[in-house]
């Protein structure tokens, strides 16, 4: 497989879409006469798009570079687990920020990512989580005075309607 | 003149207002270094500390922390690759690649020392020419303006490698893709938002930055599992706190700096155009003219790539000045919010600031140059601390890296949708990287984009859809020419110097 050529795919059929879609962009009646609309600069961009793109993907036929070249034995070696695990754990920090608050989804994410990689010692996992979600949330709530929500469950408890 | 000169440096250097830029220049640079907290936060964190404070002295504070925030972004953009701010995203580019390399003291150290000569270069320039510039920065219409933006998009060439020029092209025109995500600036229309109310105010520079950026930056080292030795470890950490710049360095670089931070003061002086298409083309400037030797060491961590942006960005800050002190007129996101603390202190900034108010206006000018010293002094034996920080076991920075790079976006909207999005864009990101697609073109064509759209408009609306702006103003073909010659270069270079290349090369 051919690097450049898997992109040039990826863009064509990115730049495609996105050009059939500027179609959808609403105008406004008084815009129809104007010189430049709001579907104009898409229009040309996704023609660019899928020009450079074939030209990508012709080019990719016609000279190939060794490095163009996918190292399925190199892709092998990596550990597209660990990758998987911190993006979940990522989307989780994210689902969980609102209802459980900045320091304590900040705890768990912290941990969760120490623990996908492999950090073994429990004393400096717990310190560090702990540490830094106190810290920061210190620094941003009462030195810079910037407000951070406390989570759904908090306020629930607390009394607070949100 | 001299008088107000004379009257602005006592002002700024009574002992009262030193201390005021030193705790300015210490809080940015602290607050900048937070990604997500660039200068405008850094400086509207600050306005509420100055009021009650003689207008002087708060104006001196405020120069001070923003010239702190955008060395602080540089210091995280060198670090963990993360720029906070679009100012600092360039320096990334070679500076990271030295402190993986090891080199993060001296990637620090030449970032400081060139942005202070870039803003003592630009500070210089101010005294001179401020009032004068002013006059210039208001000629430049919107198809010069649009012809700027093209001649920013011909950085481009400075981050494809041979041969690669269509790939850092298609991934600028996918950084203009998504520029057009939101609200029609113009019209009011919504594009692209499928929808969904969540992206009807478009992309967030920092989150496709952070993405794109650190992120990607944190999964792909943890994908690639790379295992680094124990004599790689201990090599690394005798260099990482090493601020050492050698003699030969200091020679390559001093010119690149002067460059570039004249380049760079004259951007700023732009109304719009700013610190990020300063850095850029000063980036882009520096490898164009680069030898074939050097020119592949670009984005490996080049110290002339590293100095051109750094120099470039800090000079822009305070070109930037120009406008908003003579005219009022705000040329940045930051500037407006510093035209916004002026006003509440009763100044209003204009052309007859300079003869009305001659102490505030110089002791500001002069303070900058007094805050880029405070700086110096300041960060210099902070770095071999700062450095350390990537002495910091991986599985506990990388976890580290991805929680500010959240936060930090996180933090300005208060929106989980954004993390959300930033997962896919690092997803996508990661993909791209694999199959060897550069990252940079894309964010450029996405700082680009809005602007350029805008002033392509208002320059077909004005000539009533004829493309002959482009050539009609002396400014715009000038701008256009430039552009050529730059995209043209590599070919005009190999064929009328082509032995001289060659013999250098050797």
């Amino acid at each position: 497989m051919v690097k450049s050529r898997i992109g040039a795919l990826f863009f064509m059929i990115f730049s495609a879409f996105y050009f059939y879609k500027s179609f959808d962009i609403h105008l406004l009646k008084g815009n129809y006469y104007e010189v430049m609309t709001a579907q104009t600069f898409p229009h040309y961009l996704g023609i660019l798009g899928m020009l450079v793109s074939f030209l990508i993907f012709v080019f990719s036929f016609l000279k190939i570079d060794k490095d163009d070249f996918l190292d399925i034995e190199k892709l092998k070696k990596y550990d597209f687990k660990k990758g998987i695990y911190l993006v979940l754990s990522m989307i989780f920090y994210g689902y969980t920020i609102r209802s459980l608050g900045f320091v304590i989804s900040t705890i768990f994410f912290l941990i969760l990512g120490f623990k996908i990689l492999e950090e073994k010692s429990w004393k400096i996992i717990l310190l560090t989580s702990f540490g830094i979600s106190i810290l920061f949330w210190l620094l941003l709530t009462q030195l810079l005075g910037i407000y951070v929500e406390n989570g759904i469950i908090f306020d629930y408890f607390l009394g607070v309607q949100s | 003149m001299m008088d107000g000169i004379w009257l602005g440096v006592t002002t700024a250097l009574s002992g009262y207002n030193i201390f005021m830029v030193a705790i300015g220049a210490f809080a940015g640079t602290f607050i900048g270094m937070l990604p997500g907290l660039g200068p405008i936060s850094a400086i509207a964190l600050m306005i509420p500390v100055t009021y009650g404070m003689d207008p002087s002295s708060a104006l001196i504070l405020i120069a001070g922390v923003y010239y702190g925030a955008i060395f602080g972004g540089s210091t995280s953009s060198i670090l963990i690759n993360a720029p906070g701010v679009a100012g600092t995203v360039a320096t990334a580019f070679d500076g990271y690649p030295m402190a993986v390399q090891g080199h993060a003291g001296k990637a620090l150290a030449i970032a400081a020392y060139a942005s202070f000569s870039g803003g003592t270069i630009a500070a210089i320039f101010l005294l001179i020419a401020a009032p004068a510039l002013a006059k210039v920065s208001l000629s430049f219409q919107s198809s010069d303006y649009f012809a700027l933006m093209v001649l920013g998009l011909t950085a481009v060439a400075a981050f494809a490698g041979k041969g690669k020029f269509l790939k850092a092209a298609i991934m600028t025109i996918f950084g203009l893709m998504l520029a057009t995500v939101g609200t029609d600036a113009d019209s009011g229309v919504s594009r692209y938002t499928f929808g969904d109310m969540n992206l009807i105010d478009g992309i967030s520079f920092l989150l496709l930055a952070m993405a794109s950026f650190a992120l990607s930056e944190a999964l792909m080292n943890i994908i690639e599992n790379k295992k680094i030795t124990k004599e790689e470890k201990e090599a690394l950490k005798k260099e990482i706190g090493s601020l050492k710049v050698s003699k030969e360095e200091v020679k390559q670089i001093v010119p690149v700096i002067g460059r570039s931070s004249v380049l760079g003061f004259f951007v700023g002086v732009l109304p719009g155009a700013g610190a990020t298409i300063a850095s850029f083309l000063a980036y882009g400037m520096e490898r164009s003219i680069a030898n074939a030797k050097e020119k592949l060491k670009f984005g490996k961590g080049s110290i002339r790539g590293l100095a051109a942006p750094e120099s470039a960005n800090n000079a822009a800050c305070s070109g930037s000045f120009v406008p908003l002190l003579t005219l009022g007129i705000p040329g940045s996101g930051t500037t407006a919010v510093i035209l916004g603390a002026l006003i509440s202190y009763g100044i209003q900034p204009g052309p007859t600031l300079y003869t009305e108010q001659p102490a505030l206006f110089w002791s500001v000018i002069i303070s900058m140059y007094i805050g880029n010293i405070i700086l110096l002094i300041l960060n210099l034996p902070l770095i071999p601390y700062i450095a350390k920080l990537l002495e910091t076991p991986k599985q506990i920075l990388l976890p580290l890296v991805m929680f500010f790079s959240l936060i930090g976006v996180y933090l300005v909207t208060f929106n989980t949708f954004d993390i959300y999005m930033m997962v896919l864009f690092s997803i996508v990101a990661v993909f791209l990287r694999i199959i060897d697609y550069p990252m940079a073109p894309m964010i450029l064509g996405f700082i680009l984009g809005g602007m350029m759209e805008n002033n392509l408009r208002r320059a077909l609306t004005i000539s009533d859809g004829s493309l002959s702006f482009l050539w009609e103003r002396p400014m715009t073909a000038s701008i256009l020419a430039v552009t050529i010659i730059m995209l043209a270069w590599p070919l005009i270079s190999q064929l009328f110097f082509g032995r001289m290349v060659a013999s250098e090369d050797k």
